[in-house]
């Protein structure tokens, strides 16, 4: 486990483990695990500076 | 007269030729969803009251001359996640939804029903339309969807009934949502045709929210060309809903002759399942009559990743006060009691990450495909996973998609045909992923497929 997967895994832990069993908080390891893989894979990828998210924001004005 | 098998456009001429009432084909159909769709775990409520008005009505229309069109007295089932008014529940798959209605109708039932078309059964789903990260069949309080073709194969999911549901021949046609693999999933596994509109394409108003930037709405049927019929009654700009595009869509079902420029990604049929590479490979040599094949490769990107981040971060948001509040305790699956948790560590600034990838994913890929009119592959790596085991799947990372990360990610329509069966009698099929807004081309490609073979005329046992 990294690092960054302990920090995280133990934010969650804090945050569900009174509600969570031994097995169900293993399985939640292994799943933080997984995002933490994919986030580093992420982060490699190049991206250049002016890339921006595809959502524009669309300031509301209601009819009347 | 039993309609079971029949195309919109052949039930259509049924009805304007008198041989077939409104009415009658609303019963037939609900008397086979309440037996055959029961046991396929494919209904969670047939909508007879309301089915029996509208078919009604229409039947009244039709004696009088008023022909709302090619869905006028059709049929259908909904997957149950749109909303319904008049005390029809809208359960989202999930057993602490099962008594809950809204009071109004999602604009996609609303445009049906302005078309003619006759709303029959809200149809099974996996709860929260798979949003929680289930790994295996039994995913929904109506218990895991069956494929028409094996009892112990799965429906597919999320759009589980929708897709068991036409493959078996209950209903002409069947609305579902894909997300991620979610029409063209079941599609495959029933061995049917399923569009997966361009985003935008079609009003996500009343349906509910897994991944605002994702959801798209799309049809299932036996045929490409029944899909478009229904497309063209869905699809179009919606006050109520800021992301359905101002663009006008109509089908165009002309056939001239034609030969397209189709693309194989390198490595994605191959990535597949033998089973499924073999059906594919065959199926491409088939292709070639219809015009040009040329591999590909694709710039070097972490298309999963990025598709999965997005998935699971607008998830986590859409879902959070059930989540948080303990709702998803009451789920059918143990995993998606369990899973959700995790998502809480994406930070925000992955997210925006994946987003800011997506806009030169999106760049890219419209370049890619600028010259080609559709690219092709597998619509499944894998065939029809068996009940009660645990299944493959890109979004927990434990098989590739490249073509449903970029497809779905970039918001890119594709059809899904058959193409193939495996030698356990299992669909393999096909998909056609197209430019965006170019759904009258990847229709225009899987109807010249479905006419030069027979996979879509193929039905399952009883």
């Amino acid at each position: 486990m990294t690092d960054e997967a302990d920090i995280l895994f133990a934010l969650i832990r804090a945050r569900y483990a009174a509600r969570l069993d031994a097995a169900q908080l293993e399985e939640l390891r292994k799943t933080v695990e997984g995002i933490v893989r994919d986030v580093a894979t992420l982060r490699a990828a190049s991206i250049p500076d002016d890339a921006e998210p595809g959502q524009p924001f669309v300031p509301f004005r209601a009819a009347s | 007269m039993s309609g079971a098998f029949r195309t919109i456009r052949e039930l259509g001429a049924d009805i304007r030729a008198g041989r077939v009432s409104p009415v009658t084909l609303a019963e037939a159909c609900m008397k086979r969803l309440e037996t055959v769709g029961r046991a396929l775990n494919a209904v969670v409520t047939v909508t007879r009251e309301r089915a029996l008005a509208q078919a009604r009505r229409v039947e009244t229309e039709l004696a009088a001359g008023h022909d709302r069109g090619p869905l006028h007295g059709i049929p259908y089932g909904a997957k149950d996640l749109l909303a319904t008014s008049g005390g029809i529940p809208t359960t989202w798959g999930a057993a602490p939804f099962r008594e809950r209605c809204f009071d109004h109708d999602a604009t996609v039932i609303r445009r049906l029903e302005d078309a003619g078309a006759v709303l029959v059964a809200k149809l099974a789903m996996v709860e929260f339309a798979g949003g929680m990260g289930y790994r295996q069949p039994n995913a929904s309080f109506t218990g895991p969807g069956i494929s028409p073709w094996a009892a112990d194969a799965w429906s597919g999911g999320s759009s589980s009934g929708s897709g068991s549901a036409v493959g078996a021949g209950l209903v002409p046609f069947a609305i579902g949502s894909e997300t991620w693999g979610s029409i063209l999933g079941p599609a495959t596994y029933c061995s049917i045709s399923g569009l997966r509109p361009t985003y935008g394409r079609v009003s996500r108003h009343g349906a509910m929210a897994l991944c605002w930037t994702l959801d798209k709405l799309g049809p299932l049927a036996l045929t490409a060309d029944d899909c478009g019929l229904v497309l063209d009654a869905i699809a179009g700009p919606d006050p109520r809903d800021a992301t359905a595009a101002e663009r006008a869509y109509r089908y165009e079902a002309a056939d001239g002759e034609r030969r397209f420029r189709f693309a194989v990604v390198r490595g994605t049929v191959e990535a597949s399942e033998p089973a499924v590479r073999d059906g594919v490979r065959g199926a491409l040599e088939t292709l070639r009559e219809l015009g040009t094949i040329e591999e590909i490769t694709l710039p070097d990107r972490p298309y999963e990743p990025m598709a999965r981040m997005i998935l699971w971060a607008e998830g986590a948001s859409a879902f959070e006060r059930l989540i948080e509040g303990g709702t998803i305790q009451g789920l059918t699956a143990p995993e998606d009691r369990v899973i959700p948790y995790a998502r809480d560590a994406i930070l925000a600034k992955d997210y925006l990450r994946a987003l800011r990838l997506r806009g030169v994913v999106a760049r890219e890929i419209d370049a890619v495909l600028a010259g080609f009119d559709a690219i092709v592959g597998p619509s499944r790596g894998t065939a029809g996973p068996r009940l009660g085991t645990e299944f493959r799947s890109a979004i927990r990372g434990s098989v590739p998609d490249v073509l449903g990360a970029i497809g779905n990610a970039a918001g890119l329509p594709a059809v899904g045909v058959p193409c193939a069966f495996t030698v356990d009698g299992l669909p393999v099929g096909m998909q056609f992923l197209g430019r965006a807004w170019e759904e009258n081309t990847v229709l225009a490609a899987a109807r010249a497929w479905q006419a030069r073979t027979d996979w879509h005329q193929r039905r399952p046992g009883a």
